[in-house]
């Protein structure tokens, strides 16, 4: 769980294009949305893309994506439940 | 203030105004069943191909080959300039396009021979004026998706400071695989005919078409396009302002001394997307246009991005000179908070001006105002 | 008349603004890499540009030098500034990258990637940064046009209020960057005049 949360991080700083944040700057369970790195919505839907192409996992319901990212923490849980990569 | 001598529309529902016209009175919708790239079933709206290129054969006689969207743009632009019986070859008449991508589909085939240029939409522009033997410099606007409305302005001042005596104004775009799986990862395509204003509602389509409308000096009779303005809402490149900022801003300065009670409907940008049209709700009331019939032509055409400022306002003021409110296709359920008057059957109309709308990518807006004289 | 009260100018070497150069050092060859050195350099803190593509990082900095250079308002909605760009290649630099994210055998389309593939969407960050809510408009030339500018500029000046226009030329392709971006105001003592030989002069450069 430890590497893939790391891992998670770097894919998020990448995909998100996150200039001067490193993993460690990441608190894996603050808010990824309106604080802590107060992404928008095209970053929740790069997160989409993300899952889709690092893990596999399609996520079709913009409406349930909502809890799935609200931290780096729920994402690797899902990833951990859900992943097909 | 500026007139449209003649207009052309080229779209799966037809190759001239009147054959889309028609369509739209009686209901009918070019939005098929169709795939993405990826082999997702979507709708769109999508012009034949072979019926395209005979008719563009037939009618332009072209010498050498051209791409989907340059047929589409020069079968129109021809068939309008046709009508127009104005000299396009005149240094006296200038060119106008609108388009978002143009040639883009050229992206994804390196051989495809047509030459580095070809994607540039300057050079789509160069083939609208060489199709008329037209030696001036035509312009290309490219505004996202009010690309339509900012290219009958540009026209209204080319003609008001005596630049040109007409103006041909074309727009054209294609539901190219880019825009399509552009548009499917922002999650914003409605899998099905789209719904403006419905609750229901849960995205666009896209569609694809061609429309022109030559413009000239106002005379005093039939429609006249009277002003228009773009704002910005400064809010947010891809969404639209939760309050309406750049729309409720342009539809003020377009309205000016105008009173709400004059205005006979609003052709509406109405993408079905959850937050345009609630966007737009609240930027007509805000411009105390709260009680004026509106109606989206999206479910008819699908959002045809350059085309569509030019041709939804061709659709509109075909109305307007016919007396009547179009309703808005695909509505049934009420889906806006606050209040909305969305059109839901064919009305008769005395008023004399209409007001159309756009919004786009980049947070810009545009309201465009014509005029029926008696 | 009018005039032009501030102006930036970047080519692949130079940053120019109001006429001096900047003494930017650049580290990285010509391309991309340099786009940020100009922006640690002019140090501006504005995180979302590194979202941006780069096109219209381009656009962005040479935008960024003028106003900061007046002193712009960046808190107070204002309606009577346009922002009025045209260039040669659209959007072409980042549709290129866009395309590749859609590749048959590898088909992931970013979403923000997709969003960049409009040209005018930098005049819309410009608007955003500033809170500038008056006309944003783009046009495509096949080539510098200092008397075309000139009417772009024209046609913004005579939608109601508008007293400046932030006018340029953003061309951004390959790595390549040719821009000219002017500030110009209705009525000013300031400056210097909005006239096609001034322009040209300063696109010269």
């Amino acid at each position: 769980m430890e590497t893939l949360i790391f891992d998670l991080k770097k894919q998020i700083i990448e995909a998100l294009n996150l200039e001067d944040i490193t993993p460690d700057d990441i608190d894996t369970n603050a808010p990824l949305f309106v604080e802590g790195l107060g992404l928008d919505s095209i970053d929740a839907l790069e997160l989409i893309v993300l899952m889709e192409k690092k893990y596999g996992i399609k996520l079709e319901d913009p409406g349930k994506s909502k809890e799935i990212f609200r931290s780096v923490g729920t994402m690797a849980d899902y990833i951990t439940k859900n992943r097909k990569k | 203030m500026i007139k449209p001598l003649a207009y052309n529309i080229v779209s799966p529902l037809g190759f001239s105004a009147p054959d889309n016209y028609a369509a739209v009175r009686r209901g009918e919708s070019g939005v098929i069943p169709w795939q993405d790239p990826a082999g997702t079933p979507i709708v769109l709206s999508r012009l034949d191909r072979e019926k395209l290129q005979d008719a563009f054969e037939r009618q332009c006689k072209p010498s050498m080959e051209y791409t989907v969207p340059e047929q589409a743009m020069l079968l129109s632009a021809s068939l309008a300039v046709a009508e127009a019986g104005i000299d396009p070859a005149s240094a006296r008449t200038g060119f106008v396009l609108s388009s978002t991508k143009g040639n883009i589909e050229l992206l994804a085939i390196p051989d495809h021979g047509f030459g580095r240029e070809r994607i540039h939409l300057w050079h789509t522009a160069g083939l609208l004026t060489a199709c008329f033997n037209n030696q001036n410099l035509p312009l290309t606007v490219t505004n996202a998706c009010i690309s339509g409305a900012a290219a009958q302005i540009a026209a209204l001042k080319m003609l008001e400071n005596g630049l040109y005596d007409h103006v041909v104004v074309t727009g054209v775009d294609m539901a190219s695989d880019f825009i399509v799986a552009g548009f499917q990862s922002f999650k914003s395509l409605d899998p099905e005919r789209c719904r403006p204003f419905d609750a229901r509602r849960k995205g666009l389509n896209i569609g694809e078409a061609a429309a022109t409308i030559v413009f000239g000096k106002a005379d005093g009779k039939g429609i006249s396009l009277i002003r228009g303005n773009v704002r910005n809402d400064a809010n947010h490149i891809s969404g639209p302002s939760r309050t309406g900022e750049g729309l409720f801003r342009a539809i003020s300065r377009t309205l000016e001394e105008l009173s709400p009670d004059d205005i006979a409907f609003i052709s509406a940008h109405g993408t079905a997307t959850p937050f345009n049209d609630q966007m737009e709700a609240i930027a007509f009331a805000r411009a105390g246009l709260d009680h004026t019939p509106v109606f989206s032509l999206k479910a008819h055409f699908g959002h045809t991005m350059g085309a569509a400022g030019i041709l939804e306002s061709i659709i509109a003021f075909m109305a307007l000179e016919e007396g009547i409110v179009l309703p808005s296709m695909g509505y049934e359920v009420d889906g806006i908070e606050g209040a909305l008057h969305v059109s839901t059957a064919t009305v008769q109309s005395s008023k004399k001006y209409i007001v159309k709308t756009l919004s786009g990518f980049g947070g810009c807006n545009a309201a465009l105002l014509y005029q029926k004289h008696s | 008349m009018k005039k032009i009260i501030a102006y930036s100018r970047i080519t692949d070497t130079l940053v120019i603004l109001n006429g001096k150069p900047c003494e930017i050092t650049f580290s990285c060859e010509i391309g991309p890499g340099r786009l940020a050195e100009i922006y640690r350099f002019l140090e501006v803190n504005y995180p979302k540009f590194f979202k941006m593509d780069n096109f219209s990082k381009a656009g962005f900095l040479a935008s960024e030098m003028v106003l900061r250079s007046l002193h712009y308002d960046m808190e107070s909605p204002d309606e009577s500034t346009s922002v009025v760009f045209a260039n040669r290649s659209s959007s072409l630099d980042n549709d290129k990258r866009f395309q590749e994210t859609i590749s048959r055998d590898d088909y992931f389309p970013s979403p923000a990637v997709f969003v960049y593939t409009l040209p005018n969407i930098v005049t819309g960050e410009v608007a955003i940064r500033n809170k500038i809510m008056g006309e944003t408009s783009f046009f495509i030339l096949e080539s510098f046009d200092a008397e075309k500018m000139m009417i772009f500029a024209d046609w913004a000046f005579s939608s109601a209020g508008t007293r400046r226009v932030l006018c340029g030329w953003t061309e951004y392709l390959d790595g390549h960057s040719d821009l000219l971006v002017m500030m110009v105001e209705k009525e000013s003592d300031k400056g210097f005049d909005f006239n096609k030989q001034n322009i040209n002069n300063i696109y010269r450069t």
